[in-house]
């Protein structure tokens, strides 16, 4: 099956316009994580407008919504304008980002619509996803949970043991997908310490596990394709990105982590992202 | 005490098919019947307390009402990140029930102490903090756990304690403490376990001619100062005493209260210090060695 169809021409649109608000929302308070949220950026948009996580617009409680949790909390930010775009609240907050009485903090708060367990610290997510999942299959309802982690997160033991605890509960209604941007704080994952064959280690632990390249939405949603076909097991995708993906001075750059970029630099990447003033439907 | 807890529960839970019990790979008689009984509703979390804290807050969120259940030690300090971060920030209806608090697992020794359970959980934002000291008190404790789902932290001995209140508790769990025997000089304070040792002492102290109350406290958090203080208006001074290292303990939590409600006593605290030897023992030798034992608090309550 071929994916490249006029429809991955416009989820790379959407691409587009996600980092396109995440950097403006970011650019005004000067707060938040600019690579950690274009590495997530195509994974997130193939999530929420590639048909694959259901939920009803407007209606962040519908009971029957999937459950996204955004594990790297850091990559909230990438979360926010999707949220606003599908009427879990308005727009104008994405102005407020990160501002005293504004909803939108620099970590994913539970508090916000569509935000459904609070991260920031790393290496919660497979487990409270496992909390869902495991609830889901107890009430009998079909809804579905995404967990979208770090590759850096994966250094927590939590996230092992969860692991290895929801492939014995065979949740196959449990999907992780690793954001691989092979970099931390520091600098590469593989230099400072190893992380490996991800995929070959979720796939131990007894995961249908998968690679794909993350910034590929033929290839994304290949592996996402298989959502609900791992009879018996829960599915994890490794998703190969590069971190500051879209600004050219940013990709691959560990240093970008939660640095802003000066005035010069701020020019450069609008040019790259293709922001005009009238292209962002921010407020304010 | 934790059978009666488990069977509270198991109880509970044949009625509602959102209560579920998780456990650590700790066990009790009570809870046999219960994994044969509703095994839909006991997952065993693996020897994981951090995965079981995640998995608790996601089944939280859903809708359950969770009970997690484990060695004080593992329960707590073991995975303090994940209860700050999923469940005390989130406020989730989740019960954490710790068995053999304090010296309550005495021969294995420092890695099943919990010298510090009281200062670190009472610091999570919005727990309430429950030291039951018999099976009265803790059937009162889990009843409320069930009728009123919260975030709470219920300290439990690993043995069968002698029963100290007559069949009810729950006027004393409203209060927070139970004034179970009365006196004129001293009143020693005390929780769990240790409450029992205060009775001893107490009788001991009746032999000297010193005349001492003792109050068990079932609840650290949130403690009733205003309430606390009137009870302790007749003593001259207070002895507490707790198998907890002093900073932040029991006794640290029973003056904050007290002065919070502009009261002020004579108090001796009796508890760990730093540098506390580790050795072999039972758990009397290791109050004996840590100055908490039925002797310290009579000396204690005697002075002047």
């Amino acid at each position: 099956m071929n994916f490249m169809t006029a429809k991955t021409t416009d989820l790379a649109d959407k691409a587009a316009w996600l980092r396109r608000e995440i950097f403006e929302m970011v650019i005004r308070q000067k707060k938040g994580h600019i690579p950690s949220s274009f590495s997530c950026a195509e994974i997130l948009t193939a999530l929420y407008y590639g048909d694959i996580v259901r939920y009803s617009r407007g209606w962040a409680d519908d009971p029957d919504r999937d459950r996204v949790i955004i594990s790297k909390g850091h990559a909230a930010a990438a979360l926010y304008p999707i949220l606003a775009d599908i009427g879990y609240f308005p727009a104008e907050e994405l102005a407020r980002f990160t501002q005293p009485g504004g909803l939108l903090g620099m970590y994913a708060d539970f508090r916000v619509p569509g935000i459904e367990g609070i991260s920031g610290s790393l290496g919660h997510g497979i487990g409270m996803g496992a909390g869902f999942a495991l609830a889901a299959r107890m009430d009998k309802k079909d809804y579905r949970t995404f967990v979208v982690l770090g590759d850096g997160e994966c250094y927590e033991g939590s996230i092992w043991e969860s692991a290895m605890f929801a492939a014995h509960h065979k949740l196959d209604n449990l999907v992780a997908i690793v954001d691989r941007n092979a970099l931390c704080i520091l600098g590469q994952t593989e230099e400072l310490l190893e992380l490996g064959d991800l995929e070959d280690k979720w796939r131990s632990f007894g995961w249908h596990a998968v690679t794909a390249n993350g910034h590929s939405f033929d290839s994304l949603m290949r592996a996402l394709s298989q959502v609900g076909d791992t009879k018996g097991k829960p599915l994890a995708i490794i998703a190969n990105t590069v971190k500051g993906k879209g600004v050219s001075f940013m990709e691959g750059r560990s240093e970008w982590h939660n640095r802003m970029p000066s005035e010069e630099q701020i020019a450069q990447a609008r040019a790259e992202l293709g922001i005009l003033a009238a292209q962002t439907n921010m407020a304010g | 005490m934790r059978d009666v807890v488990i069977d509270e529960i198991f109880a509970a839970a044949k009625n509602n098919r959102d209560i579920l019990f998780i456990s650590a790979d700790l066990g009790a008689k009570a809870l046999d019947d219960f994994r044969r009984d509703l095994p839909d509703q006991f997952i065993h979390a693996g020897i994981s307390e951090q995965n079981m804290v995640d998995l608790a807050s996601g089944l939280a969120l859903s809708g359950k009402t969770v009970f997690l259940y484990a060695m004080a030690p593992f329960l707590t300090a073991r995975c303090y990140e994940q209860i700050k971060c999923v469940i005390a920030s989130m406020n989730l209806p989740v019960t954490f029930i710790a068995v053999g608090v304090g010296l309550g697992y005495d021969h294995a020794t420092l890695t099943h102490f919990t010298p510090e359970d009281i200062a670190t959980m009472r610091a999570m934002n919005g727990i309430e903090v429950l030291s039951p000291s018999d099976a009265v008190s803790a059937r009162a404790v889990v009843d409320r756990a069930l009728a009123d789902p919260a975030f709470r932290y219920i300290r439990l001995e690993r043995q069968a304690q002698a029963e100290l209140y007559n069949g009810n508790a729950g006027s004393a769990l409203d209060r927070g403490f139970a004034e179970l025997a009365t006196g004129e000089d001293v009143a020693i304070l005390a929780c769990g376990y240790l409450t029992h040792k205060a009775l001893q002492a107490r009788q001991e102290l009746a032999e000297k001619g010193v005349s001492a109350g003792v109050i068990d406290l079932l609840r650290l958090k949130p403690i009733d100062g205003k309430s606390l203080a009137a009870v302790l208006a007749d003593y001259e001074r207070l002895v507490t005493v707790e198998e907890q290292i002093l900073d932040g303990g029991m006794g640290s939590a029973i003056a904050e209260a007290l002065l919070d409600a502009g009261i002020m006593k004579p108090i001796k605290r009796l508890g760990m210090r730093d540098g506390f030897e580790v050795v072999n023992g039972n758990r009397d030798e290791l109050h004996a060695l840590y100055g908490i034992g039925t002797d310290d608090i009579v000396a204690a309550s005697a002075a002047a």
